[in-house]
């Protein structure tokens, strides 16, 4: 029954008054435009929105309190048992390294860790300027902090997440390599410490820089520990190859004590830079706040359909946001020349891409060096897709939309080839100083001839750039096309290809090299490759032909019909 | 009198997305020095027409032909003749606009692309924000720089989508005087606008693409 019936029993079902005549209320003279209240705003802790949003959410949640406290032991119990597995592991494994005592194993234990932990401050630095690290969702930019409260409190929370990353990644993973060196349990908490520390201290410096907007110290520091990392890998393979005696590095026990010290001065230096930040806390802006929350939001995004591409996509956008403004420089040439040379100039303007490429020549060496010669194409081209695709970016620009090609006067393939051109040249010179360590240079000896190791050498580089085309021109997850059957549920095929593509190329094209058998193999292999990226096979032309031909044979199958319905002369 | 080739001409368009069906029985013929309007209220199909024109969309059914030749988005006669300002024009982000410009002119092999880029820059007033990249640019220059790439190049056709988004008022005056007097230098011009003043002074048709793309009605 409802309330309407019960009133109209409880009056005796004599029906409702009824309603009074609406009262003459004078209108308000027309304006324009309006002011806001003349009374003052009044100050609302931010504590009360959380309140009067939690309460907006009341009687929306989607799952049950049993669904929750289900899903919540399943993690539990999964996280318990993957740990205690992880954990066996790696304490077997310390109890494995820790009997060996020679030099070669001394100078491991001291120099891995010790590249790990400058990674992984470089690391923590560089994402940290990337994201803030203090950041607010663009939900909280537009309604939190227009309103009158403290921008204090807020970011106050926002800054813990950040710092506790900060501490316990680092920490966690140079502990794992201190471990898996074999150092004694005491030495593996000092490095974790020192990382983490380390780590903390830098991300707190980077939110106090964030609170000065300036960044030049922040990019000093993430080239200075990058630098470190890269030249004590250089390290462990010129030891590895008996290039320097293992003797000459040693004494990781030795270094305990200056680990602690690292380790306490960081947290000295990181409590200051909190400190620092948290007076300064209000002046961040809002827009430097959104952006970093944008930033996270937009990865997500692109995570969640495993798009790679998108996420440097964004990142380089952001990037040149940032830069803003270029000097322009006049084009060369016309037709397809004014594109390569466009390319060219694009190497002169940024020529950081120059130095991670040129980095990526320890791969060969050091796989060279650790006699693994056999996969060194596979590893060495897979480390060449990576620093090349940053060459590409004319090409993800031509193919991720049909805009630009389109206002092109090329063919497809004209335009794929003309935006390979560059990067195809800078592997060339790659393949080029990479080549003595395809031919063998450590201490066992030369692997191949002089001959087989430019080929090797050379095979190398054009799988690393068919690698990074087949990266930078794979097309997005397609949600609309047919849909793969896994454990995981549907899932679109260009969703899981994606993820090998790069991949998928150098293994293909570097193959017959690592099997054995003779180079020519991989020479074809790249040949059809290349025919492929370079689009000569336009599935919409393709489709499109096949269409035509279906209708041409219908009409024929047609008119056949037609004649064999002629009637027959009777007799 | 004899008719005039025509530029384009589109003959039993179809188009569907699914079920939906968009276009259906869609004909247009564009002969040099005419401009055609497509108007009709959002979701009329004039997105889908203009895609399926310059072979941004495959049709179902029906052909379309520029001078002559089979609209294919790839075939790069097809490229050098038609110039189009639609919304997946994508920009490089480490170019400026300048270059971007530059970059077109000789592309298209244009034999003074310093003097022409100067011209259209001039003209889409991009001059202080020559150096600056896309991502830079509010949305309004944007536009401008999308429309800039379409007339620092040769072209025969020019495909429009709303090309008055985002201008502002001295903008919109600007294009359609530009627009006519492409039209009256022998362009032919496609485009779909929500602009009555755009529209006005610069179709010699008028367009209007009712329920599943049918045509409403057409006037001259």
């Amino acid at each position: 029954m409802s309330k309407k019936s019960r009133r109209l029993i409880r009056s005796g079902g004599q029906p409702a008054p009824a309603p009074a005549e609406p009262e003459v209320v004078p209108e308000a003279p027309a304006r324009t435009f309006f002011f806001l209240p003349d009374s003052e705003p009044v100050a609302v802790e931010e504590a009360e929105l959380h309140e009067l949003m939690k309460l907006w959410r009341h009687g929306r949640a989607t799952r049950t309190l049993g669904q929750v406290i289900s899903d919540s032991y399943v993690t539990v119990f999964s996280v318990v048992l993957v740990g205690a597995m992880v954990i066996s592991t790696v304490i077997n494994a310390q109890q494995g390294m820790t009997g060996c005592n020679t030099a070669a194993c001394d100078t491991g234990r001291l120099l891995v860790p010790t590249a790990v932990l400058f990674g992984s401050w470089g690391l923590g630095l560089g994402l940290s300027r990337l994201f803030g690290p203090v950041l607010a969702s663009a939900a909280e930019g537009s309604w939190l902090m227009d309103a009158p409260i403290s921008r204090h409190r807020l970011l106050r929370g926002r800054l813990v997440l950040p710092l506790l990353l900060g501490f316990f990644v680092p920490a966690l993973l140079t502990g794992l390599v201190a471990a898996l060196s074999g150092m004694d349990w005491l030495s593996v908490l000092a490095w974790a410490l020192a990382a983490g520390s380390g780590a903390l201290a830098q991300v707190a410096l980077a939110a106090s820089e964030q609170t000065h907007e300036r960044t030049w110290l922040l990019r000093l520091l993430q080239g200075i520990w990058a630098a470190l990392a890269v030249a004590i890998l250089a390290l462990v393979v010129s030891v590895a190859a008996a290039w320097l005696p293992a003797s000459a590095i040693a004494g990781a026990g030795t270094l305990r004590g200056l680990v602690f010290a690292v380790a306490g001065i960081a947290g000295l230096v990181a409590v200051w830079f909190v400190v620092a930040t948290l007076r300064r806390l209000e002046l961040i802006r809002r827009a430097r706040l959104v952006s970093g929350g944008s930033l996270v939001s937009g990865m997500q995004g692109a995570m969640f359909a495993l798009d790679l591409g998108l996420i440097r996509d964004i990142l380089v956008e952001r990037r040149s946001i940032e830069r803003g403004h270029v000097r322009p420089t006049r084009g060369h040439g016309l037709g397809l020349r004014a594109l390569i040379w466009r390319d060219l100039q694009r190497v002169f303007r940024s020529p950081g891409a120059l130095v991670p490429l040129a980095l990526s020549l320890v791969v060969p060496y050091a796989v060279d060096a650790l006699r693994m010669s056999q996969l060194n194409p596979l590893l060495s081209g897979l480390a060449l897709v990576i620093t090349l695709v940053p060459f590409l970016g004319g090409l993800r620009v031509l193919t991720r939309t049909g805009g630009m090609a389109r206002s092109m006067p090329f063919k497809t393939t004209q335009l794929r080839t003309a935006a390979m051109a560059v990067p195809a040249g800078l592997a060339m010179l790659w393949g080029l100083a990479a080549a003595p360590a395809f031919i063998g240079i450590s201490g066992s000896g030369a692997d191949r001839t002089i001959v087989d190791g430019l080929i090797a050498a050379g095979i190398t580089a054009v799988a690393g750039v068919l690698g990074a085309v087949r990266w930078v021109t794979a097309k997005k997850p397609d949600f609309s096309a047919p849909m793969m059957a896994t454990a995981s549920g549907a899932l679109p095929p260009t969703l899981l290809f994606n993820l090998f593509a790069g991949l998928d190329m150098v293994a293909l094209v570097t193959a017959p090299l690592i099997l054995g058998a003779p180079p020519v193999w991989s020479a074809a292999l790249a040949v059809l490759v290349f025919i492929v990226l370079r689009g000569t096979f336009n599935m919409d032309d393709l489709r499109s032909q096949q269409e035509e031909a279906q209708k041409e044979m219908a009409a024929a199958k047609q008119a056949r019909t037609e004649k064999i319905k002629v009637p027959r002369p009777t007799r | 009198m004899a008719r005039k080739t025509p530029v384009l001409k589109a003959t039993g368009l179809k188009k569907a997305f699914g079920p939906v069906v968009i276009v259906d029985g869609f004909n247009l013929e564009v002969a040099a020095g005419e401009a055609v309007a497509l108007t009709g209220r959002n979701g009329a199909g004039k997105s889908t027409v203009l895609r399926c024109l310059i072979g941004a969309e495959r049709p179902d059914e029906g052909a379309v032909e520029v001078n002559g030749i089979k609209v294919s988005e790839t075939d790069p006669r097809i490229r050098r003749d038609v110039a189009t300002v639609i919304d997946d024009l994508d920009f490089f982000p480490d170019l400026s606009v300048v270059e971007h410009l530059d970059l077109l002119a000789r592309a298209h092999g244009v034999a003074d692309p310093d003097g022409a880029v100067d011209e259209v820059l001039e003209e889409v007033q991009l001059v202080p924000q020559s150096g600056q990249l896309p991502g830079t640019l509010s949305s309004g220059q944007r536009r401008r720089l999308a429309l800039a790439t379409a007339f620092v190049r040769p072209r025969t056709l020019l495909v429009l989508d709303e090309p008055e988004q985002r201008l502002d008022t001295e903008g919109v005056a600007w294009l359609a005087e530009r627009l006519l007097a492409e039209r009256q230098r022998g362009l032919a011009i496609v485009m779909a606008s929500h602009e009555p003043a755009l529209v006005d002074k610069v179709a010699t048709r008028i367009v209007r693409l009712g329920d599943r793309g049918r045509v409403e009605a057409a006037s001259e």
